[in-house]
């Protein structure tokens, strides 16, 4: 068994203003694991995160980063453990050039000049952003920025990674520049990941396990277990990944398969398959139910029903 | 993409003013500056004037854009130039309807002028010949107080992120068939969407308070930075401070 990286125990939280932004939330992280946080807009998520870190401090409740209560931590100690990207890298970048800027957070860590030097510029390079040492952050793109400030907190090298909407309004090259490197860094590094993210297409390739938010814990489970559930997904608001809704469909053509697809690469495999069990072909047709089947899946996701 | 207004625009250029050391560049500059601001007679001014010209042509900063800055202190200057003939006492000139312009009042006009536009000329050598971010580095290494050096450092960091809302929200009302005029609907228009403005640079401040805790902060950014004067460096400073000083001792000698 895996140690837990990251234990919350009846965490809630109010702003000053009165939002109740989170109300009993209880997850455990286990170390090693990336996690996709989901919920819609004001779920909650954002809030979460900061107190992943000790930012907020929950009116009641626990957080534990492996075993230990972030109240006991001193700010160092957790800063070291946790890394927090944050959505819109105008708040993370503040320096006036992009190696200052990474260079921050291992200098307040009190290594030596020569040390930082070596974190800059490993950070620089894991993120395909060598040459841009001396850009200022308003001579970048957006997609650069956000490369930018990921790089900034793996610079101070955290064994956990918690990123808050890390593709949202990425071009597409750009997002899956970011979801290899994001892997990376787990496969790599080993480094525990909590993601938070409205790209449903991205969590297959992103999570090994979901948390549904919605100001408390509404579920927890695989991709698969959270995304078979159609009463869960409906009460929430949740989408599913496109190349599921599309075999979804492909059901309703009298496609036969056990297990539907939530990624491309779950969909080459799956049709392999079945191509293979098949005798070399699939067939698909139009039958009795076929209409009524594509009707009850427009009516599932709330599409629009044409005339 | 956006117009930022960049100081630091043409630092990336290759000169003298360039190649001199940040950090006696601001020294050697500012002394030099306040001797000129502080120079009694025109005589004398117009040779600071004739100096602050050659410092900026050896800079190789493009004119447009050195005239660019230099033209806003002629807003300044001119009320001078025309106010003060009239009201310094003196050898009369000419004079109608009762107001006299005399001799030492012009003299003194054109003084304050000169002393101002040399001043802001010798500014672009100091500041624009060097990338703004070691600018602050270098005075930070001069020990001014940390406070200013993040004040600035911060400054100009989220100068260019308001530009851009302020860009932003702008175009949205654009967009609406928003049109500037001097009405109450447009003034109260406006003074809204300024409020809208500071409220977001309010909550960006705090979420940039929150993500610089994130990284360790505890009251002052450090930055490594490695300076290192050479010899050139130490003539250059020095003939400058001289030239400054002498400005004020040579007609100590003269008149005597
Ligand atoms: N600084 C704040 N002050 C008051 N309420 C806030 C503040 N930040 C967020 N909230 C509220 O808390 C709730 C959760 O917000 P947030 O954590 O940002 O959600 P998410 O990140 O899931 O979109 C929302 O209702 C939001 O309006
Ligand atoms: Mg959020």
């Amino acid at each position: 068994m895996k140690r837990e990286a990251i234990t919350v125990r009846n965490l809630s939280y109010s702003y000053p203003d009165g939002t109740k932004a989170l109300e009993d939330v209880n997850l455990e992280v286990y170390e090693g694991e990336r996690i996709a946080l989901v919920g819609p807009n004001g779920a909650g998520k954002t809030t979460f995160m900061l107190h992943l870190n000790g930012t907020l401090r929950g009116t009641e409740g626990q957080v534990e980063i492996f075993g230990k209560s972030v109240d006991t931590m001193r700010r160092e100690e957790i800063v070291k453990e946790v890394g927090l990207v944050f959505q819109d890298p105008d708040d993370q970048l503040f320096m006036p050039t992009l190696f200052d800027d990474i260079a921050f957070g291992p200098i307040n860590q009190g290594l030596k000049e020569y040390e930082v030097r070596e974190r800059v510029e490993k950070a620089i390079s894991s993120l395909g952003l060598s040459g841009y040492e001396d850009r200022s952050p308003h001579h970048l793109s957006f997609g650069e920025k956000k490369k930018a400030s990921l790089a900034a907190v793996i610079a101070m090298e955290p064994r956990i990674l918690v990123l808050d909407e890390p593709t949202a309004n990425l071009d597409p090259r750009s997002r899956t520049e970011l979801i290899g490197i994001i892997n990376e860094l787990n496969e790599r590094e080993g480094i525990t990941m909590v993601i938070a993210t409205h790209d449903v297409n991205a969590i297959p390739e992103l999570a090994d396990r979901i948390y549904a938010l919605n100001r408390t814990i509404i579920e927890t489970g695989t991709p698969h277990e959270i995304f078979f559930d159609g009463k869960l997904l409906k009460q929430n608001n949740l989408d599913v990944p496109d190349v599921f809704k599309l075999f979804e469909v492909l059901r309703c053509f009298g496609f036969n398969c056990e297990k539907l697809p939530l990624s491309l690469d779950e969909a080459i495999s799956g049709l392999t398959t079945v191509i293979e069990t098949e005798g070399g072909h699939i067939h698909l047709h139009i039958h009795e139910h076929t209409h009524e089947g594509v009707k009850e899946w427009r009516n599932k996701y709330g599409h629009h029903v044409p005339k | 993409m956006v117009e930022y207004p960049e100081i630091d625009r043409y630092s990336s250029l290759d000169s003298p003013m360039h190649r001199f050391d940040p950090r006696a560049k601001l020294i050697a500059f500012t002394i030099l500056i306040f001797s000129i601001v502080l120079l009694p007679n025109l005589k004398l001014a117009l040779i600071g004037l004739l100096a602050s010209i050659l410092f900026l042509i050896a800079s190789k900063l493009p004119l447009r854009f050195a005239l660019q800055h230099i033209k806003w202190v002629f807003l300044f200057v001119v009320p001078f130039i025309i106010i003060m003939p009239f009201t310094v006492n003196g050898t009369e000139i000419f004079s109608f309807y009762g107001l006299t312009m005399t001799y030492e009042g012009l003299e003194y006009g054109i003084l304050v002028a000169v002393r101002a536009i040399s001043a802001v000329i010798l500014v672009l050598p100091m500041i624009a010949t060097t990338r703004f971010d070691i600018t602050i580095k270098a005075l930070a290494k001069l020990k001014m107080p940390n406070m200013l050096v993040q004040m600035f450092m911060f400054t100009y960091r989220y100068i260019f992120v308001f530009v851009v809302e302020f860009q932003r929200t702008w175009r949205a009302m654009a967009a609406r068939g928003f049109k500037l005029k001097t009405n109450v609907y447009a003034l109260k228009t406006i003074g809204k969407a300024l409020g809208t403005l500071f409220v977001r640079s309010y909550e960006r401040g705090e979420r940039v308070y929150q993500a610089l805790r994130s990284r360790g902060y505890t009251g002052s950014p450090k930055t490594l930075v490695v300076f290192k004067m050479h010899v050139l460096d130490y003539i250059l400073a020095g003939t400058i401070i001289g030239f400054a000083v002498s400005l004020h001792i040579i007609p100590l000698y003269l008149h005597s």
